[in-house]
């Protein structure tokens, strides 16, 4: 590879150009440019304005280092040109009038690279502990491990842990086993207690509190409570409180159990062993340092622990708060890193709203009690797919279906009310979004005519409040399982016991057949059956695809659905959308559906992996394993090469998961260096472009595109986020841009450097350069590092010489904290870490 | 870009400077001083003129805006939604449109009935009753049978459709408005240029050549450092600026970013010398309004500022606009400031809720709240630019909205309608010619048994049956007779000053003869009989 010299350089003879150790040989491709394969740098040679030789060079992506190697002759000797100012792509000094000039660029070995890349899309970003895991392991061992979240087991420390978004009333009825009640912490941790009755019966709080300061309105004494020594740290604190004027904030420095390991009372008089009692109290979990928490009486007749997040989703008493917190934390920590981002993909692809379904069930319930029910019927909706994803042979059928029976759907789209009998003309909503935007994708295959024909398939799909046990009998009638002492005959949902449930109803169903990808004349008249067009290849072109399902009556008109459901999800259309949106979300934004010629001879990489997609959805039995599919794009050339990496911008959601797991490690003393406001942080996804997680108004779901979520202004909320995260507690505006987010970056560097490099500020530039930018090749990221090194140096006003090193440690927070809180926070704000 | 002529910057630049296209990757920020010069000269941009869009989300039902009060098809399509004549008055009577003033001091919408426009056929949803005073005083059209051929009736092409300015062409990733920048030739060398207030850019300012500017919350422009010092933010500032300008290798999506990012630094300081602020929000009407015996808020950001709201006790009854649509005026009041106080050329936001397949309501309702909220964001704007112009007076105001489709004609069995196809547009400003301006002396484009532009006549027809306009469309839906892009061209031509050779890479299909988007006549795309540009300005 050449270059030649540019025409208004004359003194300057002949330049050459030699790339070596090339990552993988850019073979020409026929399409002229692409990302996947993109040209060698371009060397330019210049004089400045001070006379001196100037060589620039165009940077290549993922280079570990950049060597400029000049030489008298093409044949050489070739001397390597002194390193003077860094590898952004310009050397100025030490340079030969007149030269030949090679420049040599290492490329990040290849492991590294898709480690890297496998990270930023089936994961939500490396976590420092799993970017060395994944180097170590290797690329492929992890592809395979997340493909396979079955056989992942883990101990998420959110399902252990009660929510944290205020105090938890927190009851518990049992009988009086022994007179002693324990409070205990089950590991290290913090939180809150207050108000703890003891009282004989079932009802909390009626009848006479057994418990001594339980409303802990006086210092605890030893003829109240006796602490043991692993809570000794626990003590009355007046700041933070339920009711009164004080509470317990309990402190453990191990886990415990019994009267020597916990707070205890001993009851007096001594309880009944045979009576009944109620135990109640409130529980502030702690945001910082959580740990579960147990009260028990002696005996264990009564034992209680606040629940979890978990918990409340699953008995129906969690908010939609609850469940953006528990998709966030386990977005965060989960192993099954892929399994979330898959979720969030299907919850995104099969959009539904959670405040239609709260306004679709407003009335029924006093209190907002709908909005339970909706974030009940999105949790539920989640933990299907969840399961279905959890079956290695899981089909897009088994995805769909899901989303058709979801009652969140059956509202969201409007087939609720939708009647197909008689006059009636059915909603058609759901049919054109069935076919737009979940399955063959928007001008692909059907017509106006065919939503309305599908439109009348789904009359009389609707929802009910069915009694336990008929949640899965779509013929179920209303529940009338009375609650206790709930008024007989009455039909309101508050009294019976029951869930809401997707179910048939066959009286508004339109009975007529239902004629599908017909052709049909000016007059309106039905021709022939539609044929797939020539570009999906021999296979299919000019083959008919029409279904004609005959009208049915009464039950069995159920069963039309599952007929169009089943034709639906193996059409090419059908491949091709989902394997188009699947490569946009693992690979890169510039794919297309309805438009790739895949009987050209020469596709581009882009068509030709959409292809690949579709070949392996065909090759299974059953057709469309959602595995299979993944396997073969984050396989291909173009994902493994330098067509994925760095290519797209992060959503919201992404940027700010991705910035709490790029810190989450283990510090020194065995508290992790980053923590999530698993509550709060749906506030800065929302704020960046009104991202607001399982609330989407527009059926077509959030983009994954970059450019609808930047601009100016989002742009702004992203940087204020990652600043707030990084900044210290005691900062007043911390709390309303990351609540209770932090991060202590001192004790990660701590736990990755030695301590002698703690305060180099190339060692800790470097550190913190790899952890945010791994797939950018050190070549690429010499500019950032220098900016680091600055950054370290350098007084608040950026100038003044300040060496990172002799700043002190002493102080909370110290000199040394926070210019290393600030030169995290910096390189976060940066434009490469929008992208992934 | 696989179509007639987009103005890709790249392709222009090549194309002007006699290079071949897509030689090199354009480093994007920097026009050519030849280019900058020629582009100057040109008025678009630069002739004071300024434009507000408002673009309704979801599809606006038109028939239920701008209603075919004479047209029996239109009660009898719509028993439940349908808004009734009112029984006292003529609606083939022309002259001003009424301005039905509520009973005593108390200005509320409890008039139920259509309201006359005066073309002696239309009338308005009771809604818009605010929109009456800026028709009567000639500066408000109304536009309906908009629409453009072979019309997508999802929400996502539709919208995209009217938002690139190129229908039917899913490739095409740029909007009209950011083209109009871009051959301003204002987009790199004004920090501001183009501006919205939503949750997020919107695809009609949106492209990768320069950057618009988007702004969610008005309040939270200010960003960060650590130490949180002004020392400590400048020094995060400027070493962010630096970062900036770092080189690295090419990717995706990595021009762009840098061009939000300088966006992002360059309007810092002008947003912070803006007062957004809800405190100061208090522009008021001229004068006492319908009747009562104070001046309303303009923008309704709050309940006191909400019509006679205090005046009454805080009386809900007495709210000009739904208290929903609070944040709505919030965004509406930011893009008025920025026209008014900036060198910005196009402010814009969209309001959201017009998707009503169900229970929509009539006279009152979802679809009502809808147009109320429109009717007093026309005649707020209005009065703003007239008391409140600094450099933008309402003269060189133009305010236009924008929505994907019209919905069905008939209404379905949830109290709804569905997508369908043609629909209605709002154009308000000092210089637009409506009522008693215009050449047909109404301020209804379209909804007329006499309609004539350019010497085509396609008069609204009566009837049940598909001759009947309201189903002239495969026998359900409204058909065009206006292509929405003659609309909005002729508004950048005639309106911000753009010429005619620039008008055509704005909106390509300008150069295509068949597409008649002028001087109307067949449409070669689709054969329908359309208008083309109805002398708005």
């Amino acid at each position: 590879m050449s270059a030649t010299a540019p025409p208004h350089l004359p003194s300057l003879r002949v330049f050459h150009l030699c790339l070596l150790a090339w990552l993988a040989s850019p073979a020409p491709a026929a399409h002229a440019y692409t990302f996947a394969t993109p040209p060698p740098p371009e060397l330019s040679v210049s004089t400045t304005n001070a006379g001196q030789i100037r060589v620039d060079w165009t940077l290549y992506p993922a280079v570990d280092t950049y060597r400029l190697w000049q030489s008298q002759s093409p044949g050489g000797p070739y001397s390597q040109v002194p390193w003077v100012t860094g590898g952004s792509g310009t050397v100025i000094n030490s340079l030969a009038p007149s030269a030949f000039y090679r420049l040599e660029a290492s490329p990040l070995d290849a492991n590294s690279l898709l480690a890297s890349t496998l990270l930023r899309r089936i994961a939500y970003g490396p976590t420092p502990d799993e970017l060395e895991r994944v180097r170590r392991i290797g690329p492929g061992a992890y592809l395979s491990e997340q493909l396979a979240p079955e056989a992942i087991s883990e101990d998420l420390p959110h399902n252990r842990l009660s929510p944290t978004d205020g105090w938890i009333h927190v009851t518990a009825t049992g009988t009086g086993s022994g007179s002693t009640l324990y409070l205990y912490l089950a590991e290290a941790g913090e939180g809150y207690i207050d108000d703890i009755q003891l009282v004989a019966g079932t009802v909390p709080e009626v009848g006479r509190n057994l418990v001594l300061n339980g409303d802990f309105e006086l210092p605890l004494t030893a003829t109240d409570w006796i602490v043991a020594s692993n809570h000794l740290d626990s003590a009355v604190v007046t700041d933070v409180r339920h009711a009164g004027n004080g509470s317990l904030h309990v402190v453990a420095t191990a886990g415990g159990t019994t009267r020597a390991s916990a707070i205890v009372q001993d009851l007096t008089p001594a309880l009944t062993s045979t009576a009944t009692y109620t135990l109640s109290y409130w529980w502030l979990p702690s945001k910082t340092y959580p740990a579960p928490f147990s009260a028990r009486l002696s005996g264990s007749g009564i034992t209680s622990s606040p629940g979890t997040i978990r918990d409340l989703l699953e008995a129906g008493t969690g908010n939609i708060n609850d469940l953006r917190a528990f998709h966030l934390l386990n977005a965060i920590h989960s192993r099954k890193q892929l399994l979330e981002v898959l979720l969030q993909f299907l919850d995104n692809h099969f959009v539904t709203q959670y405040s239609k379904t709260a306004d679709h069930l407003d009335g029924q319930y006093p209190d907002n009690g709908e909005q339970y029910v909706a974030a009940q019927l999105e949790y539920r909706e989640l933990q299907r797919w969840r399961e279905a994803l959890l079956n290695p042979k899981c089909t897009f059928l088994d995805l769909l279906k899901v989303s058709a029976e979801s009652p969140a759907m059956i509202i969201y789209l409007d087939t609720v009310g939708s009647k197909g009998n008689g006059s009636n003309i059915a909603n058609e909503n759901y049919a054109r979004e069935l076919l737009e935007l979940f399955t063959f994708g928007v001008d692909n295959g059907y017509d106006q005519r065919d939503i309305e024909e599908m439109s009348r398939i789904w009359t009389g799909w609707t929802i009910r409040f069915v009694a336990p046990g008929q949640e899965s009998n779509p013929f179920a009638t209303k529940s009338t399982v009375l609650k206790p002492g709930a008024p007989a005959g009455t039909t309101a949902v508050t009294d019976l016991f029951g869930t809401w449930s997707s179910v048939y109803n066959p009286a508004v169903h339109s009975t007529a057949a239902k004629n599908l990808f017909f052709t049909h004349d000016a007059t309106g008249s039905q021709t022939e059956p539609k044929t797939y067009p020539g570009r999906f290849g021999p296979g299919y072109a000019g083959k008919p695809y029409s279904l004609t399902v005959p009208g049915r009556a009464g039950t069995n008109g159920l069963s039309e659905a599952y007929l169009v459901l089943a034709h639906l999800a193996n059409q090419p259309f059908t491949q091709e959308f989902i394997s188009v949106k699947l490569c946009r979300l693992l690979v890169h934004e510039e794919f297309r559906h309805g438009t790739y010629d895949y009987s050209a001879p020469d596709p581009s990489p882009e068509a030709a992996l959409v292809k690949s997609c579709m070949d392996a959805w065909d090759s299974t039995e059953p057709k469309g394993q959602i595995r299979t599919v993944l396997r073969t794009i984050l396989e291909s050339d173009i994902f493994r090469g330098h067509g994925a990496s760095g290519h797209k911008v992060k959503t919201p959601l992404e940027f700010v998961v991705s910035a709490v797991r790029a810190l989450l490690s283990t510090g020194p003393t065995g508290m992790p260096t980053a923590v999530a406001d698993g509550y709060f942080l749906r506030t800065p996804i929302r704020r960046a472009g009104n991202m607001d997680l399982f609330n989407r108004a527009e059926p077509d779901g959030f983009p994954e595109a970059g450019s609808p979520w930047i601009s100016a202004g989002t742009l702004a909320e992203r940087l204020r986020f990652v600043q707030a995260y990084l900044m210290p507690t005691s900062y007043p505006v911390k709390s309303g841009d990351a609540g209770a987010t932090a991060a202590d970056p001192v004790a990660l560097v701590q736990v990755r450097l030695q301590a002698a490099q703690q305060r180099d500020t190339g060692a800790v530039a470097d550190l913190v350069l790899d952890l945010l930018f791994a797939g950018e090749g050190r070549g690429n990221l010499e500019g950032y590092r220098q900016l680091a090194v600055n950054f370290l140096n350098t007084a608040d006003d950026g100038i003044t010489s300040s060496p990172f090193a002799g700043l002190t440690t002493t102080g909370s927070p110290s000199a040394y904290e926070i210019r290393l809180r600030g030169l995290v926070a910096m390189l976060l704000t940066t434009p490469r870490f929008q992208e992934q | 870009m696989n179509n007639s002529f987009l103005p890709n910057r790249r392709e222009f630049l090549g194309r002007s400077l006699g290079l071949g296209a897509l030689t090199a990757l354009s480093t994007l920020t920097d026009f050519p001083l030849v280019m900058r010069q020629a582009l100057a000269q040109s008025g678009l941009g630069q002739n004071g003129r300024k434009l507000i869009f408002i673009f309704l989300r979801g599809g606006n039902d038109s028939l239920n805006s701008v209603l075919p009060i004479e047209d029996d098809a239109y009660a009898a399509s719509r028993p439940v939604i349908g808004i009734a004549k009112d029984p006292a008055l003529d609606y083939s009577a022309t002259g001003p449109a009424d301005f039905p003033v509520s009973g005593g001091t108390k200005a509320t919408f409890d008039y139920t009935y259509g309201i006359r426009t005066g073309n002696g056929f239309a009338a308005l949803h009771p809604g818009l009753k605010f929109l009456a005073p800026v028709y009567n005083a000639g500066e408000l059209a109304l536009i309906h049978r908009v629409g453009y051929p072979h019309q997508s009736r999802s929400h996502f092409d539709s919208q995209n459709f009217w938002e690139t300015g190129n229908p039917n062409n899913n490739l095409s990733r740029d909007g009209i408005f950011y083209r109009t920048i871009l051959e301003s030739g204002l987009a790199n060398t004004s920090p501001l240029t183009g501006v919205s207030f939503q949750s997020s850019l919107p695809m009609i300012l949106r492209g990768s050549k320069a950057a618009m500017t988007n702004l969610s919350d008005t309040g939270r422009y200010n960003l960060f450092g650590i130490p949180n010092t002004t020392a400590g933010n400048n020094k995060a500032d400027a070493t962010l600026r630096a970062a900036m300008g770092i080189p690295f290798p090419d990717k995706r999506d990595r021009d762009f970013l840098r061009l939000q990012y300088e966006n992002l630094s360059n309007t810092l300081a002008i947003f912070a010398s803006l007062n957004f602020s809800e405190a100061g929000n208090t522009y008021t009407d001229s004068e006492n309004t319908d009747g009562d015996s104070e001046a309303y808020n303009l923008f309704p950001t709050a309940a006191p500022k909400n019509g006679g709201y205090t005046l009454h006790n805080n009386d809900a009854s007495r709210f000009v606009v739904p208290a929903g649509s609070y944040d709505f005026f919030n965004r509406l009041k930011a893009a008025a400031i920025v026209l008014n106080k900036t060198d910005a050329v196009i402010a814009g936001t969209s309001l959201d809720g017009f998707d009503t397949h169900s229970n929509q309501g009539a006279a009152t309702g979802s679809h009502a709240n809808l147009m109320k909220t429109i009717g007093w964001a026309m005649y707020g704007l209005r009065r703003y630019f007239t008391k409140y112009g600094d450099k933008a007076s309402w003269q060189n105001v133009t305010v236009v909205t924008l929505s994907e489709f019209g919905r069905t004609s008939i209404q379905n069995s949830d109290g709804g309608t569905d997508h369908a196809e043609a629909g209605v547009m709002f154009a308000a400003g000092g210089a637009i010619k409506g009522h008693g301006r215009s050449n047909s002396g109404h301020g209804v484009f379209g909804m007329s048994p006499a309609d004539k532009f350019n010497g085509v006549a396609i008069p609204w027809t009566t009837g049940t049956t598909k001759a009947g306009s309201m189903f002239a469309q495969g026998g359900r839906y409204l058909k065009r007779a206006v292509d929405y892009r003659s609309v909005l061209g002729e508004l950048i031509r005639d309106h911000l000053g753009a010429t005619q050779a620039q008008l055509n890479r704005i909106i390509p299909g300008y150069v295509d003869p068949a597409e008649n988007l002028r001087a109307g006549g067949i449409c070669g795309i689709d054969t329908a009989r359309i208008f083309g540009e109805v002398d708005l300005v």
